[in-house]
């Protein structure tokens, strides 16, 4: 492949190929500060590719290919390549990942204890955290947090935050103009803009911490806060793990101790200052 | 070519302490696309690999022990629905070599269950499975009236709540091939496992992969099947039982030209190879240090080729126009 | 059915887990997590052992619990125990 990048997030590393140079060129410049793989070898291949040999050049078509993908994926267009590679590492980590159980969470992390918020697409978890990582919180994650099933630890996987419609004005009134990347028009899940995580969050990347509270946030209701239930909260997780089934003994093992160790609740919200304002309280009194 | 080093590692995983990163990088992606890692993994046990390996193919190990649980279970299920009937289940493939322990069936990733059974009790097998919770995968009539007539399994099924597919066979070959295998012979013939279940003999189990080397797919995946071919090969009591067992089947010259490959591949030794030989050797090579495939023109040949070894040109014309109107292409 | 004689899976092959509202069944040969309430758990429970009739079974809960009717209850622990064989956490000895 013509153009290529490697990078590391968190524990995964991933060699990126591209028919094309833009996308190489966004990410290398986007994921400057975190490291290389050590020995030069990557955990997984991801490949952006013509969907034919002349959509090359006419009307350029990505393909995300890679070890693992979905033969039935819908190419995507050149100036979203970006978004192309980010999904392509995504699915990844969605099918290939095992040293963790895969939860489909965003997680922040303060004084040594972790937040984790998962929710379908559209809950907020995304930009709560994205947020609260300009907030004086470390950003571990917006999209996946590895559960260690040995230690019960969440270790981070600070990829792009990736922000959708309204969610990209939010932030970029938050955290500088430097640590944007293009924005992308009109994609399949809208208008998409990447964040990149700030340097503590980097940094730190590799630094495992104990969870300590679970929320299931929901955007767009009247502010409630809700208990959650073991049962619920362990079904509600094992619907939103890519790997859960994959890990066999291990995550349930894993994902059995996380929800009896941790309280969890539910939380509507309409503003994220309104939700913040919950999370302070409720990391006060039960984290 | 990532292709013929996957291939060289495999035949002397020693080898592998004399590999760049960026050899690593190609045989990693090569090995997944042909889905050998599991396979790969487990030859390397043991051998010095670099510290950001050792992971990956411990994944790949764990990966492909789980999945051989998981075929297992689905392997206990088909005979727990079919135990009143008391027809038994042959099981062939990957499943078949994880539950016999063999060679073949180590790091090897299974996919759907495959069993065989009598054609004259075909009726009694399918209401068994429908009761215990499978149901069809795709009802299409062309499909459905193409399978019964003519091929050599049920249309597809898959198990309701475990979503996990069943592939019923009465024979090994489809109908509309040239050769007919013995199918009676190879249920006779069994071998019985713990657990009621059975697997085909060391010779059959060498004619069944190598009918389907050449008369399945256009040779796609055709390097982990040719490992299969080579590991089963190791099994067989004698090369003149295996070639007997062969000629009975009208399976000459598929196992012959299979042992061939498998030498040439994962014994170093192409004294045997014939021209074509060579086409085939080069067709299974193709493949890059991203993980692609290379050299389309030829895999466009196979193609067609593997259909035309399916059923008689006029059929084939049909069939391929009837796919094409529906909108299936290779891509 | 009323005639059949049960075993339960071995006790190793499975790993159970209370949640404050369900029980957690992990079923190892098959790799299936089950989420289960009450009486599934205590018929596990009750099986364990020796090969029993579901009669038997009926006849070992009622020493601790109130199983109500009794003609109901050997029909609501059968269709558990036919449910469970389907899982294989319980299989026809």
């Amino acid at each position: 492949m013509k153009h290529q990048v490697m990078l590391r997030i968190g524990p995964a590393s991933f060699r990126v190929g591209s028919a094309w140079p833009q996308p190489i060129v966004d990410l290398a410049r986007l994921y400057a500060a975190y490291p290389q793989p050590e020995d030069g070898i990557a955990d997984f291949t991801v490949r952006l590719e013509p969907t034919r040999p002349w959509r090359r050049f006419i009307r350029p078509s990505v393909f995300i290919g890679g070890d693992h993908m979905l033969a039935d994926a819908a190419p995507m267009a050149l100036a979203h390549g970006l978004l192309a590679a980010e999904m392509g590492m995504n699915m990844q980590m969605a099918l290939g990942w095992r040293r963790h159980l895969l939860l489909h969470a965003s997680c922040v992390e303060k004084d040594g204890r972790a937040l984790v918020m998962t929710g379908e697409s559209g809950s907020g978890k995304s930009t709560l955290a994205a947020q609260l990582g300009e907030r004086g919180w470390r950003l571990m994650g917006d999209e996946f947090a590895l559960l260690d099933p040995t230690t019960g630890q969440i270790f981070a996987f600070p990829r792009l935050v990736s922000l959708k419609n309204q969610a990209i004005a939010v932030m970029q009134g938050e955290a500088p103009a430097e640590r944007f990347g293009p924005l992308m028009r009109d994609t399949p899940k809208g208008d998409i803009r990447h964040l990149v995580p700030n340097r503590s969050a980097v940094t730190r990347m590799d630094e495992g911490t104990i969870p300590a509270l679970l929320l299931f946030p929901r955007f767009g209701f009247a502010p409630e806060v809700r208990e959650v239930g073991q049962g619920e909260a362990f079904m509600r997780l094992t619907q939103a793990s890519t790997n859960y089934v994959t890990l066999g003994e291990r995550g349930f093992t894993a994902l059995t101790r996380f929800v009896t160790d941790i309280p969890a609740r539910a939380i509507d919200f309409s503003s994220g200052d309104e939700a913040i304002a919950m999370i302070d309280r409720l990391w006060e009194t039960l984290a | 070519m990532s292709g013929a080093l996957l291939v060289a590692v495999l035949r002397n995983p020693a080898s592998a302490s004399r590999l760049t990163p960026g050899d690593w990088n190609g045989l990693i992606a090569a090995s997944r696309a042909e889905r050998l890692i599991g396979t790969l993994a487990v030859r390397l046990a043991g051998v010095s690999v670099p510290a950001s390996v050792e992971p990956i193919l411990a994944d790949a190990r764990d990966e492909a022990a789980r999945e051989a649980r998981q075929a297992l279970w689905e392997a206990d299920r088909a005979a727990a629905a079919l135990a009143g009937t008391g027809i038994p289940v042959i099981l062939l493939k990957g499943t078949a070599y994880a539950a016999a322990g063999l060679r073949a069936g180590e790091g090897r990733f299974i996919g759907d269950l495959d069993i065989l059974v009598p054609r004259d009790r075909l009726d009694d097998v399918e209401a068994a499975i429908l009761a215990a919770g499978w149901e069809w995968v795709k009802p299409d009539p062309y499909d459905d009236e193409y399978y019964r007539r003519w091929m050599h399994e049920l249309p597809p099924m898959i198990h309701k709540e475990r979503d996990r597919m069943i592939d019923i066979h009465h024979t090994i070959l489809p109908l509309t091939a040239r050769q007919t295998p013995d199918a009676a012979a190879m249920m006779a013939d069994a071998v019985p496992l713990d657990g009621g279940l059975y697997v085909l003999s060391p010779e059959d189990r060498v004619c069944h992969a190598a009918a389907h080397l050449f008369a399945d797919g256009d040779l796609a995946g055709g390097l982990r099947n040719l490992w299969d071919i080579h590991c089963l090969l190791t099994e067989c009591r004698s090369m003149p039982a295996l070639t007997a067992r062969a000629a009975q089947h009208g399976l000459t010259k598929a196992v012959a030209r299979a042992t061939r490959l498998a030498d040439a591949l994962y014994r170093e030794d192409r004294s045997g190879l014939t021209a074509f030989d060579h086409l085939f050797v080069a067709r299974l090579l193709a493949r890059d240090g991203w993980g692609r495939e290379t050299r389309k023109l030829l895999r466009f040949a196979f193609f067609v080729r593997s259909h035309w070894l399916r059923m008689p040109p006029i059929m084939l014309a049909r069939h391929l126009w009837t796919k094409w109107r529906k909108g299936h292409r290779p891509a | 059915m009323a005639q059949d004689q049960y075993r339960a899976e071995p006790a190793s092959d499975y790993i159970l887990r209370s949640l404050d509202d369900v029980t957690l069944v992990y079923h190892r040969r098959s790799g299936q997590t089950h989420i289960v309430v009450s009486p599934v758990p205590e018929i596990l429970a009750a099986l364990t052992g020796d090969i029993s009739s579901t009669a038997e079974i009926v006849a070992r809960l009622s020493h601790d619990y109130d199983l109500g009717d009794p003609h109901d209850a050997l029909a609501a622990v059968q269709t558990h125990l036919d449910e469970m064989v389907a899982l294989g956490l319980a299989h026809v000895a």
